[in-house]
């Protein structure tokens, strides 16, 4: 089996909008994944005119909130760095105990990835502040600025939930069977990473290899 | 034989089973979306009821709600399995009758959707046989797959607005949706087609052949005015601010700003504030005359002045660093517009201003008014250019007491607006320059402010030439005949060297002791301040002590130059008072002694030499 990847497009959105338009991909990808028995729900997006479906489950609501409460926290506390979410879906395969381990084995045969591209606070505050002259004029422009944002915007969105629901039809070979159960099927996670995070492991793993400092050795 | 028969018939039999409920499924999910009649709006709360699914609404793990009877009996539409299902979603106008006659109005249908779902029946070789539950089981998966896509990309079409509106709308709308169900339909004509898109479901294969579904769908609803844009009901906005004709006495962010800028149109008034301040209070507060230099944001914004101009005076202003600003008193006279020129410009920054002392005085001033109703007294300030920042530590407790003045002259100096501000101009220009100028060139530095010693000469006033760095200034003292200190700066516990002697001044220059004399008026008025409050008093002058500079030789070319440095730091930075001392400075100063110290053996010889004589 293997682990199918889709890179989903990249979406520059501004602090308020992180909530709706992740709950949106989010929920519409688990809506495609959701093989058990669901219910269908109709959410219309308050900034955008747009209408996705998710599963009229609240605990998958709760969970999906808490993780895109989590990302928001991660985006405030690394306002410089891109924070990227990845929804995986995995199965279970338990391994054989033995006497050191008794792991169970995650094997991930999807994975999403969800990049939001943070517009930075202070740039929106920053145009408030600036007033030298009467406010009216600058307002006005950043206002028609903001239109046409958001305008893009959501065509951007509007793509990327066709490119889900493109990615979920042509593959699904890759899906396992649908354990009988209802609404989420499969066992998934949401994982949250900055751009810099991977690759300052990257770099102390490799400082450490260099050097072998000893706290390699703990 | 029997068996396989039986099999085939029951692999038949569940291969059309899947089939037609697929197709139903995919019916129920395209009309659900599009026509209202079929999905009325309160169907919705069946499902969020909870209400156990019926079993044939669980096929494909998707439950829709009861499906309309008439959708059930497909067989009625749908003779053939094998046929292709093609969905026509129409949207009905009706169409303006031009003619005057009261005929019943043409509709006008327009082929806006075209679903087309089909099993394309493949006829393959490959032998029966095998697992066909299991691949049953991956092609149910799959179809279950396909239609959560098909639901899925039923609200993202652009008729599924106009399917919104028409549900959401209470008023009746100009249009309206039907469909079609058939196994064949007219293609569209190239005019259409060229309006129209297509997508492509990716099949699903199964053994017998591939389930597809394919939609040819109209870009755009533009064309036929179908206003989908106010589509979501109308929210209330919570915190709406209503427009000045409907509550005047609360503004507008913008309005408040607005006004704001055309009080001060030349002043490049900042209205930076983001409070929604009442334009009534503080326009008239623009007009109180007295407390229109608080309008210099301090802070810049306006808020800090509404709270001061509503008698709000506990809290004093800060300033454009963020310091408290103690309030000083300050002349009556200033109350006039005289500070107009200056209230929108930092108080604290010389190089905008011909005359700092006045800038600074007037800085003071706004923040005096900001602090207290009462009369203000003039306080002339030698330490020009020093920022508050810096003063308001050690004065903070002396702000709000008034600079009595020490004599009759010193009221005198203290009510007279003009003299002050030239006194503390020739004080900014002696105050780098060594009272040695007065006193053939011995290098003297002061500060200007507190001093302890006596009250000596008729002007009175001036106490606050002090040494830099606290050696004896003979010199001065010798020069200082003239300079008064007052008596109340006698219990100051700093022993000043600068305690006046009366000491025979005629050999000084006149002129230079005129300018002198009055730049200590000056400052003594301003020292007077500090005799309030001794501790703090002494706390500056100590500090004053280590950081002022020395005197120099060349009073016009040094206090240009400390004028620049001053303009060059800023008013944030250390007034010319107290430049940073080098060496040379300190070689300087040693020249300095030394001259006056031979100075001073000359004049004791040719003393004694006339003794003698």
């Amino acid at each position: 089996m293997n682990c199918e990847v889709c890179q989903l497009k990249e979406l520059d959105v501004e602090h308020f909008e992180i909530r709706e338009v992740l709950g949106c991909i989010l929920h519409t990808i688990l809506f495609h994944r959701a093989l058990g028995l669901v219910r269908p729900k109709d959410v219309d997006l308050q900034l955008f005119e747009i209408t996705y479906v998710q599963c009229a489950d609240a605990e998958l609501e709760k969970k999906i909130d808490e993780k895109i409460g989590q990302f928001i926290d991660r985006v405030d506390k690394h306002p410089n760095k891109k924070t990227q979410i990845c929804l995986s879906f995995y199965e279970v395969k338990s391994k054989q105990a033995t006497w050191f381990t008794n792991k169970v084995e995650r094997l991930h045969w999807e994975q999403w990835y969800i990049n939001l591209n943070v517009a930075q606070l202070p740039k929106a505050h920053s145009g408030k502040s600036q007033h030298s002259k009467l406010v009216v004029d600058p307002g006005e422009v950043a206002l028609e600025e903001r239109d046409v944002r958001r305008a893009a915007l959501e065509a951007s969105l509007r793509e990327v939930l066709f490119q889900i629901i493109k990615f979920v039809n042509e593959k699904r070979d890759h899906v396992p069977p649908i354990p009988n159960v209802e609404g989420v099927s499969f066992p998934y996670e949401i994982t949250i990473s900055s751009s810099s995070d991977s690759a300052f492991g990257m770099d102390m793993f490799k400082r450490m290899l260099q050097t072998g400092h000893p706290t390699m050795l703990s | 034989m029997d068996g396989q028969i039986s099999n085939s018939h029951g692999e038949h039999g569940r291969f059309e089973q899947i089939l037609s409920q697929f197709l139903l499924k995919s019916l129920h999910i395209v009309l659900d979306s599009r026509v209202p009649t079929i999905h009325p709006y309160n169907r919705k709360n069946d499902l969020s009821l909870g209400a156990q699914a019926k079993k044939s609404d669980k096929w494909f793990s998707l439950v829709l709600g009861d499906r309309p009877a008439a959708l059930d009996n497909l067989s009625f539409w749908h003779r053939n399995l094998m046929d292709p299902m093609i969905i026509d979603i129409i949207l009905v106008q009706d169409v303006p009758n031009y003619l005057s006659q009261p005929s019943p109005k043409a509709q006008e249908e327009t082929v806006i959707e075209r679903w087309i779902v089909q099993f394309e029946y493949v006829r393959t070789t490959t032998p029966q046989g095998g697992d066909s539950s299991a691949a049953y089981k991956k092609t149910y998966k799959k179809l279950i797959i396909l239609l959560r896509s098909l639901f899925s990309m039923m609200r993202l079409l652009p008729a599924h607005r106009a399917f919104r509106k028409l549900c959401s709308s209470s008023k009746s709308c100009d249009y309206d949706i039907n469909y079609k169900v058939s196994s064949f339909s007219a293609p569209f004509s190239r005019s259409e087609e060229e309006l129209m898109k297509q997508y492509n479901f990716s099949p699903v294969e199964a053994q017998q052949g591939c389930f597809s579904i394919s939609v040819t769908y109209r870009e755009s609803l533009s064309d036929f005015n179908l206003e989908t844009s106010a589509l979501f009901p109308p929210q209330i906005i919570s915190d709406y601010v209503g427009s000045p004709a409907t509550d005047p006495l609360r503004a507008f962010p913008s309005t408040g700003k607005g006004v704001c800028a055309t009080s001060f149109p030349s002043r490049g008034f900042q209205s930076t504030s983001t409070h929604s301040e009442r334009p009534h209070s503080w326009t008239s507060g623009i007009h109180r005359g007295a407390s229109l230099p608080h309008k210099q944001p301090l802070s810049g914004s306006p808020p800090i002045y509404q709270s001061s101009g509503r008698s709000d005076l506990s809290s004093s202003p800060t300033d454009v660093y963020g310091h408290r600003i103690p309030n000083y008193r300050l002349p009556n006279h200033y109350k006039n517009n005289n500070f107009d020129a200056y209230q929108l410009s930092p108080p604290f920054s010389p190089s905008t201003s011909p005359s700092p002392p006045t800038h600074l005085t007037g800085g003071n001033f706004m923040q005096s008014r900001l602090r207290s109703e009462t009369s203000p007294v003039s306080i002339p300030h030698p330490m020009l250019g020093r920022s508050p920042r810096y003063l308001s530590p050690n004065l903070s407790d002396t702000s709000r007491h008034s600079l009595p003045p020490l004599s009759p002259r010193n009221a005198k100096h203290d009510s007279s607006s003009q003299e002050s501000p030239s006194g503390m101009r020739s004080l900014r220009k002696l105050d780098l320059s060594k009272a040695g100028e007065l006193n053939s060139g011995m290098p003297i530095s002061y500060t200007g402010q507190k001093l302890s010693g006596d009250t000596k000469d008729d002007s009175g006033r001036f106490s606050g030439l002090l040494s830099s760095s606290g050696s004896p200034r003979i010199g001065f003292s010798r020069s200082s005949s003239r300079i008064s200190f007052p008596d109340d700066l006698d219990d100051c516990d700093f022993s000043c060297p600068f305690i006046v002697d009366d000491v025979d001044t005629s050999d000084l220059q006149s002129s230079q002791n005129l300018g002198v004399s009055k730049t200590l008026e000056v400052s003594s008025q301003v020292i007077s301040t500090a005799r309030k409050s001794h501790d703090a008093a002494v706390g500056a002058l100590v500090h004053m002590f280590r950081t002022a500079p020395p005197l120099r030789q060349d009073s016009s070319c040094y206090s240009s130059r400390s004028m620049k440095q001053e303009i060059g730091q800023g008013a944030g930075s250390s007034s010319a008072f107290f430049l940073p001392r080098k060496t040379s400075d300190a070689l300087e100063e040693l020249r300095a002694y030394k001259d006056m110290k031979e100075l001073l053996l000359s004049k004791s010889a040719r003393m004694a030499a006339k003794e003698e004589a």
